[in-house]
């Protein structure tokens, strides 16, 4: 860049720029001087270049022009160069800094352009875990339950027939024992009693009746076993959350009332329920609870026509089975069957998830592998 | 039960659709498989549950329609022509257990032509999916799926002095049944025998014998309509995994009344398709003859449980249609809707299921229609609390998949084999008696057993990383006591890094797991390790886990960790080395709320720290910790922390020598500090390290 403008060293009077027009000429000059510099400034070593000529606090132009020009002048003149020398500094200082975002806006773009990252390209990606998907639905349906006052509660799953059966109203040889084949320990010599997989999360309610007096409001979730040999839609092991509530004013009306909410809850409010009488020996009246499919809108055709693959064209989707806690299960925890009344109801969790992600074969929840793990971070 | 549409119009006029019918069953409590349209017109697959065995004929599926309808139904009242002779001049009876049959009758036609039925009988047979035998066989099965009540017929002259002896088997004692197997009883089967009752013709309420079956040269029939107390029938078909038509409508609890009805009605139909001549009369054993009880339903009663009031009107239609004769007792009789409402029910003999008042309202509100409870969503009481340690695990599960881990879910049953190659010395399984196959034989007794099925199936899979952990229980037991004990599994193997664009691939190590779990540690303050381990890990690259905490439960060793032994992993073909620990749960999660309980605020320090690398020459089997006790053993309150930043053997270090790089960080709360302080304490340091360890410090 060219040094600063000749005679800058001098005073005006040693150049012989006396007249008042003279020096506004001058300082004109200094002006277009600055303006044509200003166009040759493009980067960022030329710009501190620039100012340090037109604004070093040592030898700059406008530091020379006070010593040279503006301190020796005659008292006379001094108010006018000290003008045209203000005017100029509000001029330079202010382009030199609109110069300098400039340059700052334009390296960055042309930088950008240059060395531009490969959105395309992945990132360093540090490996995060997964829920199992089972857990998923467990926390899902502990937390809907808890917002409305159920506490969780946790039981063993090796259990005694008593807890698992009779204390449920389940006699041995009732029939629906033929249903639920249960595992037994094998146990040494001299055992007190015979010991059981639990087939149900129900000896909870027992459990949990036995250590509380009402108000009761659980649920339970677990693992539960039944002696079926295992294929798509059948596991020896599967997942159930048990509820129980009760309380000295719990009627039916509050019973399918929570359960609605539950549904709506799960699936969505466009959910409509649907309760159907049946039999339960520790439930009554005893119900099987259906929900509108979630998935064709409880139409029955699905969404390209045809047959809805999940409720098969039936429009309802079977959920689980619940009911009225039978007085005759307040007889075994010493509970005034006169007094209170309460609901109970088991969901599957393994069918439920099953449902709402399409999976069509339970084992893939026991198999572990990680191209199954990785899909539901 | 194969309910079909045109058999249940001759007991109700039903005009609608077998459809719409279907689905106002599934709203009042016959559960329904689907309708089917087949020759014989529709077929309503009715899923009976197990306390309505009134429903496993059309009777009492037709019963039901005329209860939801508001139709009458159709009485039963066959009147077969009858001879002379006297039946109770032909057969005899004896019942010698009646609390095993509580009811006997016996009838007799002679002379009858067995043959192959008519066309009706056999398309009714057919739509219910009964194969035709012959008219008389065929008539027995028709009864039963019409009246809902069990049969059995024998070729009258086959039975010996015309006797029939109901009584308890012998141990022991077997037979040959209508199918041909010889099966053996215990003493709590009732049989049926005949002669002098030492031979058996027939299993009471499950299955005739093969002796005395109705052929196509019978001549005489003796038709025995029974009832069999339901308790024994299922104990019985259970014990002899024979399970039939009539075993099941028994073991639920057939309807004692019927006996005899039934009994008379299939005698009405072998004459009609069979010929020969009734004899007078029934022979009628009645021993379990039972006196009709009375129960009492309230109106309060139904507000208690269902909330919402059903109608008078609605109450006293639908006990009248399903035979409970209701009658309003109260002394506000009149009075539509009173509060004080109260009607006496007779349960009927076919519904001997019915014993309590809740069993009379849910009678009322599955036939008025559950829809007609209003849901409301009753308010808690008292604030729900989450499982005591949900907020630790919920911490533990976070940290875990944070750290790259994925929860896994494992089937506990595993063979014994495998679960021995884990389990610790002294530790009795709890093997299950009736498992369904070797593979899945006793519970597991560590969670590491099925943490390393999970990993050698991703491996046998094609996927070679993989880092897991499982939130589960073990099993053991302790004498008979079942112990269930929470733990923590973990297991990895593979890449601990993968190869990438800005990486190189790195192995999972031995220093991953250790660095994770002490990450995990610091949940719970810290973790502890000591030399060790169970015979399943490497033994020099294993160690037990325990916490500093206070509570001497969480002190000791509650966890082991490391690679797995090349022993186990040959056999079970692992090519790669695979990573595991396991932790016992309550200990850790006491540990993490007793560190969570004593976490404070500690100012974050404002003086600046200084670092001071040592390189040290060290003899093998000088440890890390022994650096830092020994540095710290000189109680500079400015020390920050102490570091090891690199470790290396071998060249240029003698042999049985390590060169260990220890970096200390100085840091004072106070204020800078000077030159002269750190050199003060680095001299010290220096001199503590050669005199306590004999470490040769090299300059650095
Ligand atoms: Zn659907």
């Amino acid at each position: 860049m060219p040094t600063s403008d000749p005679g800058l060293d001098k005073t005006l009077s040693a150049l012989g720029l006396t007249q008042a027009s003279e020096v506004a000429a001058r300082f004109a000059e200094l002006r277009a001087h600055f303006d044509a510099q200003l166009l040759e400034v493009h980067d960022e070593a030329g710009w501190k270049r620039f100012r340090d000529t037109w604004l070093g606090r040592k030898s700059g132009v406008l530091t020379q022009i006070t010593g040279n020009w503006l301190k020796p002048a005659a008292p006379e003149s001094k108010p006018a160069v000290g003008a045209a020398l203000n005017a100029l500094r509000a001029h330079v200082e202010s382009q030199v800094e609109e110069r300098r975002a400039a340059i700052e806006c334009g390296a960055e773009e042309s930088a950008l352009a240059r060395e531009r990252t490969d959105l395309s390209l992945p990132g360093v990606i540090r490996p995060v875990g997964s829920h199992h998907l089972i857990r998923q639905v467990f926390q899902a349906i502990e937390d809907i339950f808890f917002s409305i006052g159920f506490s969780v509660v946790e039981g063993p799953e090796i259990e005694t027939p008593y807890y698992n059966f009779e204390a449920l109203n389940i006699p041995e040889f009732h029939p629906v024992r033929d249903d639920m084949d249960t595992f037994y320990l094998d146990l040494p010599k001299g055992a007190p009693g015979p010991l059981l997989l639990r087939t149900h999360t129900s000896p909870m309610q027992i459990r949990t009746m036995e250590r509380q007096k009402p108000p009761v409001r659980v649920i339970v979730p677990g693992k539960v076993y039944r002696r079926d040999n295992p294929d798509a839609t059948h596991s020896f092991i599967f997942h159930q959350v048990e509820g129980l509530a009760v309380d000295t004013d719990i009627t039916f009306c509050d019973f399918t009332g929570t359960i609605e909410y539950f549904v709506k809850q799960f699936f969505g409010p466009q959910v409509t329920t649907r309760f159907r009488p049946s039999y339960f020996p520790f439930t009554e009246p005893s119900v099987e609870f259906d929900v509108s499919c979630p998935f064709c809108g409880g139409t029955g055709t699905a969404a390209g026509g045809g047959t809805c693959s999940k409720c098969k064209g039936a429009a309802w989707i079977e959920l689980f089975g619940a009911g009225m806690v039978d007085p005759a299960v307040y007889g075994f925890v010493n509970y005034d069957a006169k007094k209170v009344s309460g609901f109970a109801f088991g969901v599957g969790i393994d069918r439920l998830a099953m449902l709402k992600y399409g999976i069509d074969d339970i084992q893939v929840f026991f198999q572990n592998d990680v191209r199954f793990l990785g899909q539901f971070p | 039960m194969k309910v079909v549409y045109n058999w249940l119009k001759d007991f109700v006029d039903v005009t609608a659709t077998p459809q719409e019918l279907a689905s106002r069953l599934a709203l009042s409590g016959t559960n329904i498989g689907g309708v089917e349209n087949g020759a014989h017109g529709a077929v309503i697959e009715a899923e009976v549950s197990s306390n309505r065995p009134d429903c496993l004929g059309h009777l009492g599926i037709a019963r039901e329609v005329a209860a939801i309808y508001r139709l009458s139904l159709k009485h039963v009242a066959p009147k077969p022509a009858e001879g002379a002779a006297k039946a109770s001049d032909a057969i005899r009876v004896e019942i010698q257990s009646p609390e095993l049959c509580g009811r006997f009758t016996a009838r007799v036609i002679r002379n009858v032509k067995i043959q192959p039925s008519p066309k009706w009988l056999r398309d009714r047979l057919e739509a219910s999916g009964v194969a035709s035998i012959s008219n008389v066989v065929d008539i027995s099965n028709f009864v039963m799926l019409e009246l809902g009540h069990a049969l059995h017929t024998f070729d009258y002259d086959k039975v010996r002095d015309h006797k029939i002896v109901v009584r308890r088997a012998k141990h022991g004692e077997h037979m040959r049944t209508l199918d041909g197997i010889e099966r053996q009883f215990d003493s709590d089967i009732c049989l049926i025998s005949d002669g002098d009752g030492s031979h058996a013709i027939g299993i009471g309420g499950i299955m005739g014998g093969a002796e005395t079956e109705i052929s196509f040269s019978t001549k005489n029939v003796l038709i025995e309509c029974a009832w069999f107390e339901p308790v024994a029938i299922r104990r019985a078909a259970r014990f002899l995994k024979l399970h039939t038509e009539a075993s099941t409508r028994f073991g639920r609890g057939a309807d004692p009344e019927m006996a005899e009805l039934a009994s008379r009605r299939a005698a009405e139909l072998i004459l009609q398709l069979a010929g020969g001549e009734l004899l007078a009369g029934v022979v009628d054993i009645y021993p379990g003859k039972r006196a009709p009880q009375k129960i009492r339903v309230t109106r309060s009663e139904i507000l208690r449980v269902m909330g919402a009031d059903v109608p008078d009107k609605e109450i006293e239609a639908s006990l009248g249609a399903l035979g409970f004769a209701p009658v309003r007792v109260d002394q506000n009789r009149g009075a539509e809707g009173s509060l004080l409402a109260a009607w006496e029910s007779t349960p009927p003999s076919w519904r001997a299921e019915v014993e309590r008042e809740i069993d009379l309202i849910e009678e009322i509100a599955r036939i008025y229609g559950l829809d007609k409870f209003p849901p409301r969503l009753p308010p808690a009481r008292q604030g729900a609390a989450r499982l005591p340690h949900y907020e630790a695990e919920t911490r533990l599960r976070e940290c875990l998949i944070g750290l790259g881990y994925r929860e896994i879910l494992t089937i506990p049953h595993v063979r014994e084999e495998r679960d021995a190659l884990f389990r610790p010395a002294g530790i009795t399984p709890a093997h299950l008696s009736n498992p369904l196959s070797e593979e899945a034989s006793v519970l597991r007794s560590t969670g590491a057993v099925t943490m390393a099925a999970a990993l050698e199936w991703n491996l046998n899979h094609g996927q070679r990383n993989a880092r897991f952990f499982e939130i589960g229980r073990h099993y053991r037991l302790h004498g008979s006591n079942p112990v269930e004990t929470r733990v923590l599994t973990i297991g990895a193997t593979g890449a601990a890094r993968e190869k990438g664009l800005y990486d190189t691939a790195c192995d999972f190590s031995f220093a991953d797991l250790k660095g994770d779990l002490d990450t995990i540690g610091a949940l719970a303050a810290r973790f502890t390790w000591s030399d060790g381990g169970p015979s399943w890990l490497h033994a020099g690259r294993s160690g037990n886990i325990g916490a500093i905490a206070d509570d001497p439960i969480s002190r000791t060793s509650f966890g082991v960790a490391g690679q797995l032994a090349r022993r186990i992993a040959d056999k079970l073909k692992l090519r790669q080395d695979v990573f595991l620990a396991e932790l016992e749960l309550d200990p850790v999660y006491a540990a993490m709320q007793a560190a969570k309980e004593a976490r404070r605020y500690e100012p974050v320090p404002r003086f600046p720290a200084v670092e001071r690398d040592f390189s040290l020459l060290l003899a093998d089997g000088t440890k890390f910790s022994d650096v830092t006790e020994t540095i710290q053993s000189l109680g500079i309150g400015e020390i920050h922390g102490i570091e090891a930043t690199d470790l290396f053997r071998g060249k240029n270090v003698p042999a049985g020598k390590y060169s260990l790089l220890v970096r200390v960080i100085l840091q004072s709360r106070e204020a800078t500090l000077t030159d002269a302080q750190i050199s003060d304490f680095s001299g010290r340091i220096r001199a503590a390290l050669e005199t306590h360890l004999g470490a040769q410090l090299r300059a650095s």
